[in-house]
């Protein structure tokens, strides 16, 4: 008898601890969603547009004529972990790989693409020997390359390219999944063949001269789509007059990287923590372009989504409405 | 024989299967999203769509493990040991380890990467360095313990060199606290996997395997049920490792039946 009350006290603190613990956390959630916006973000000069906006004071300016008291923004290494984060609620927007965002809305994530910000910008760089006597991708068989994890723009545009080229991503040679620091660290001692990586990283091991840039990904997936603005679908329904206001903050913002270009230099050194002479090397030895308009990386952005739904990273084709809002950048 | 042993771990099987009942009913009502926490169906469904890769993810795991473990057992049990028999070895050797013993195995990612490079030998070091210092300690402790009436009793029959004091008092008085050791260190040792196949290493040339491996490229793909099921293989794993060195316990530890309130 007093073994059986025992059992149900033990399975009622359970359910009690369980069920508190949800409210308590969905409650804190609410709670701050309402006071705080938080900004995803990548260390890389191909989201030099947020940096601008945050370091101006921009995303401020809008975000507190709705009351919004804190603007905030958190460094994720690679597109996959920010988009988990914002899977978990973490994040209301993000400036992310468009092949990222892909994966992550397939999986349920509540968020659309409202504008493109960048295409192209990566390169596939070398150790100098293998670098010198590069003469195309067959080169790269039997060879150790690594590249941001399954799901990114490099990992989807790098296994494209291969088996356009007719090499087994899986059989003629090793891709490993590393963030930026790592990749670095791992060329720069050596113990790989080479990196695939957004700029300004392949500016920097250039620099080292530990590496050589052998193909920009423009070349590999031509005007390939990069990283785009993906908002939650919150915003969206609940606060479109927000998203309108994200909408023009980033067009001002892209508009002062090609006005002022040195300033725009200067706010993503600091922010990425490199030297000027890598940004300003990266940005004369890059293949990118930053862009607003989404409607000019549909295509590209349908054809990751293919590519990824043939390597298996997604379990049904989405459609552009599955993926983009356009509504807001057609309102300009 | 069979309903022998389910009669004897009833409570234990009891435990895992209201587990997973209760794992099941809140994934599935409470939570309703497979992204925050799958249900143990889908996880299951996972498995037999990966159940012809598990093996050989296992294998490399383990082969990695085994590698840190081994390392740790013969560099972990000796400084122990000379740590708690010899007061000078002692002060020797424990500021540095005192120094080493804090910094988490994950801190040493960078370096083991420059001197081992991607190689099979990283995980191993990862690992050797979470699974060293639980080893020595306890080794340590089991020496400080050693009973002076048994060593007493030792030297009164003719024992009287160090190293006979070592092999034959010492060293079997301590072994309960070495076995303690070592099933800590599994335990730590399974972490570090995870820890150490984050980055691309070789994995005996057999190209993207290994539990902790597999488990970030599902977490990328934010395929949680997949992520899930490493999880679970990891736990698994460890429980089955600890059962048998708790079997190892109990045949090479009959000595201490009887002297303990709960019988081994």
């Amino acid at each position: 008898m007093k073994k059986n009350k025992s059992y149900k006290y033990i399975a009622m603190t359970i359910l009690l601890i369980v069920g508190l613990s949800g409210c308590t956390s969905q409650q804190q959630a609410e709670e701050e969603k309402l006071n705080t916006i938080t900004i995803g973000v990548q260390p890389s000069t191909h989201q030099v547009a947020e940096m601008i906006a945050m370091d101006k004071g921009w995303w401020d300016e809008i975000f507190s004529k709705y009351g919004i008291t804190k603007t905030k923004d958190k460094l994720f290494p690679s597109g996959p972990p920010e988009m988990h984060a914002m899977l978990g609620g973490e994040l209301d927007i993000a400036y992310v790989g468009a092949a990222p965002a892909i994966s992550a809305i397939s999986k349920g994530l509540d968020a659309k693409i409202i504008a493109a910000v960048q295409i192209s910008g990566s390169a596939l760089v070398l150790t100098p020997e293998l670098a010198d006597n590069y003469t195309g991708p067959n080169d790269l068989i039997g060879k150790k390359i690594a590249t941001f994890p399954p799901g990114s723009i490099q990992d989807s545009v790098l296994k494209h390219w291969l088996i356009q080229n007719n090499i087994n991503p899986d059989k003629d040679l090793r891709i490993v999944a590393m963030g930026p620091g790592d990749a670095i660290t791992a060329i720069e001692a050596e113990q790989i063949d080479g990196v695939f990586l957004p700029a300004p990283s392949p500016s920097k091991i250039e620099l080292d001269k530990k590496g050589k840039m052998v193909e920009l990904s423009g070349a590999m997936w031509p005007d390939h789509a990069c990283c785009v603005i993906v908002v939650s679908g919150k915003l969206i329904r609940e606060y479109p007059e927000i998203v309108k206001e994200i909408l023009d903050t980033h067009i001002r913002a892209t508009n002062y990287i090609y006005s002022d270009t040195d300033d725009a230099k200067k706010i993503c050194a600091k922010k990425i923590k490199l030297s000027e002479e890598v940004i300003d090397y990266s940005l004369e030895h890059w293949d990118g372009a930053w862009v607003t308009d989404p409607r000019k990386i549909v295509d590209s952005v349908l054809s990751f989504a293919k590519v990824q739904y043939d390597l298996g990273y997604i379990e049904k084709m989405p459609k552009q409405e599955d993926l983009f809002d356009m509504s807001f950048y057609n309102q300009i | 024989m069979l309903m022998n042993n389910l009669k004897k771990n009833k409570i234990q099987i009891f435990s895992i299967l209201f587990f997973l009942f209760l794992w099941q009913i809140i994934s599935q009502y409470l939570i309703n999203d497979p992204l925050i926490l799958p249900t143990v169906s889908e996880v299951i469904k996972a498995f037999f769509e990966l159940s012809a890769n598990i093996p050989t993810d296992i294998a490399v795991s383990l082969l990695h493990l085994s590698t840190g473990l081994f390392f740790a057992l013969i560099v972990g049990i000796p400084i122990g040991a000379l740590m708690g028999w010899y007061g000078n070895a002692d002060q020797l050797f424990d500021p540095i380890i005192e120094m080493l013993r804090p910094i988490p195995p994950l801190a040493w990612i960078p370096f083991a990467i420059i001197w081992f490079g991607l190689s099979d030998y990283s995980a191993g070091y990862i690992i050797f360095i979470g699974a060293l210092f639980p080893i020595l300690t306890n080794t340590y402790t089991g020496f400080r313990n050693t009973s002076k009436r048994l060593v007493e009793a030792a030297k009164v029959l003719g024992c009287k060199k160090n190293i006979d004091l070592i092999r034959y008092v010492a060293l079997p008085s301590s072994f309960p606290y070495i076995l303690s050791g070592i099933r800590i260190s599994i335990g730590i040792g399974w972490m570090c996997v995870v820890a150490a196949e984050m980055f691309g290493l070789d994995n005996y040339g057999l190209g993207n395997v290994g539990v902790g491996n597999m488990l970030w490229q599902y977490y990328s793909l934010h395929m949680m049920d997949r992520v899930a099921l490493y999880m679970l293989i990891l736990g698994v794993m460890g429980l089955l490792m600890d059962r048998l060195l708790k079997y190892a316990e109990t045949n090479l530890l009959r000595w201490k039946k009887g002297t303990n309130i709960r019988q081994i």
